[in-house]
């Protein structure tokens, strides 16, 4: 872990390169560029307005807030994982090229994505006021789950980013977990919505925890409970140690799959 | 004062690759693997063996026929590959040219490349902005360095890659079949370069398959062949010894 913690300091600058030049690509040749980190999510948002708000009408007010407050954190952790799924093996001509710390490549795609999430809790912080709901002072408690959230997810993508290299199903497989992954987790719908029999399935769902955080403090203007921030970060570790460990044991070996 | 310890020193180093004939790529393939019981692979040693040492402020030329173990050696001294037994030792930065532009992006313009290049060699941003301009200079790039580099002419592309590789300063340079970049004129200038480089006491290390380069720019001269190390030793014996590898070859060709 402390190997971590100094590779990414040492590394700090081209961690930063490669995540820029990530969206940079993502925005080349497009007329607005960067400006479309900040329209898609808030065509998005508009989108999910206009529907639930007229068309399908749930019995939470202000629906749409209710949903963006995890959705958005939920797409940052799913783009970060598609992305980094792949990044040793597209870098792979690098890898075999250059001595370079292979950790330095699922780190940017994280980087890379941490930004696009910060720019889309613009629109989101705009959104709030236009339908009228509260600002909650809460807001200033949401940088604890976003260094939660990032922890998690760097380990998650340590961890798929090594075993794509030994067999590409890993992306494709990915792509199924998270799709499921997004339907067994509360974020279209409320804690409350599962049967109390199944509550205790939930509490097995390391993201809820994780993921909590950004609902009560953006929609309810709550702060979550000490044990719920305790079990957050205890989720974002463990994923983090079993993630980097495996990906430290086979990380010299990248160099003959990619 | 250069210390005596030799900048680079390779014990006892081999390679082992597992040549695997059918890879189970896919879990699908693992599967019927695990069930018909059955895995075909060899081990393929690239290099054998191989054990030297490379003084300060030497230039040295590694030689051999295709598929000897040349590029696979240069890669363990990178550090790309750990090999699989022996140590190697490597004293001082070392700028890699295996391969020019490896880490060139094509949507990213020459300047932004140039940043993430020596960003990659392992380089600090300050590092890179202030040899930016010597760069450009270098490589005659001129008002396309803020175009994207798949607009490049390629000997544009190698020059710039050449340019970044040689004015970041390495203490160690180490160059694959590279000085075929450029027009006449700019090999007259990446030769000029390179021997202001040796002159100033850097070491060097040299593949390729130009005798008259090895000859002309080469203290000393390691022939390797099937992976093992053949000679070691003064460029004109490693070279005469390289033709009579040849010879049969080319009879057998005839």
């Amino acid at each position: 872990m402390t190997q971590l913690i100094h590779d990414s300091y040492r590394y700090r600058e081209l961690i930063w390169a490669l995540a820029i030049k990530e969206l940079k690509i993502r925005y080349k040749r497009s007329v607005l560029g960067f400006m479309w980190a900040l329209l898609n999510p808030a065509f998005m948002m508009l989108v999910l307005t206009l529907v639930f708000s007229t068309i399908m009408r749930f019995n939470i007010p202000h629906y749409a807030i209710f949903l963006l407050s995890v959705l958005l954190p939920w797409t940052f952790f799913s783009q970060s994982l598609s992305y980094a799924v792949e990044s040793i093996v597209t870098n792979g001509d690098l890898i075999k090229k250059v001595a370079i710390p292979k950790m330095v490549f699922p780190m940017a795609a994280v980087v890379s994505n941490i930004i696009n999430l910060l720019l889309s809790l613009i629109p989101l912080a705009l959104l709030v006021p236009l339908l009228r709901h509260p600002f909650y002072w809460t807001w200033f408690y949401l940088p604890v789950p976003l260094l939660a959230l990032a922890i998690f997810t760097l380990g998650m993508t340590f961890f798929f980013a090594a075993a794509n290299v030994y067999y590409r199903d890993v992306s494709h497989i990915l792509q199924v977990v998270l799709s499921a992954w997004f339907y067994l987790t509360p974020i279209i719908y409320p804690l409350d919505a599962i049967p109390a029999r199944y509550q205790w399935l939930l509490k097995l769902n390391p993201i809820i925890y994780v993921i909590n955080g950004f609902r009560l403090s953006v929609y309810y203007g709550q702060l979550p409970k000490a044990p719920s921030i305790l079990a957050s970060f205890a989720c974002a570790f463990i994923s983090l140690f079993i993630g980097f460990s495996i990906f430290r044991k086979y990380q010299n070996n990248f160099v003959f799959y990619v | 004062m250069p210390s005596t310890d030799p900048v680079i020193r390779l014990e006892n180093v081999t390679q082992r690759f597992r040549v695997i004939h059918e890879r189970p790529d896919t879990v699908r393939e693992l599967f019927s693997k695990l069930f018909r019981n059955r895995s075909s692979y060899h081990d393929f040693e690239a290099v054998k063996n191989v054990s030297f040492d490379v003084p300060h402020g030497q230039a040295v030329g590694i030689i051999g026929r295709n598929g000897s173990g040349k590029s696979t050696l240069l890669k363990i001294i990178a550090g790309v590959y750990r090999p699989s037994k022996g140590t190697v030792t490597v004293n001082g930065t070392l700028a890699p040219l295996i391969e020019l532009g490896a880490g060139f992006h094509h949507e990213l313009t020459g300047r932004e490349n140039i940043l993430l290049n020596g960003l990659l060699m392992g380089y600090s941003k300050r590092d890179m902005m202030e040899r930016q301009q010597a760069i450009i200079d270098f490589a005659e790039i001129g008002e396309f360095i803020d175009a994207p580099v798949k607009q490049y002419s390629s000997g544009m592309y190698m020059r710039l890659a050449f340019a970044v590789a040689i004015e970041v300063d390495p203490q160690i340079l180490v160059l694959d079949e590279i000085l075929a970049v450029g027009d006449m004129g700019f090999q007259q200038k990446c030769f000029e370069r390179i021997r202001r480089f040796r002159e100033s006491g850097k070491t060097i290390l040299l593949v390729t398959h130009n005798m008259a380069d090895v000859h002309e720019h080469c203290d000393r001269a390691i022939l390797i062949d099937h992976g093992s190390l053949i000679v070691d030793g003064h460029a004109d014996e490693a070279i005469a010894m390289y033709k009579t590898l040849l010879t049969p070859e080319v009879v057998a060709a005839h």
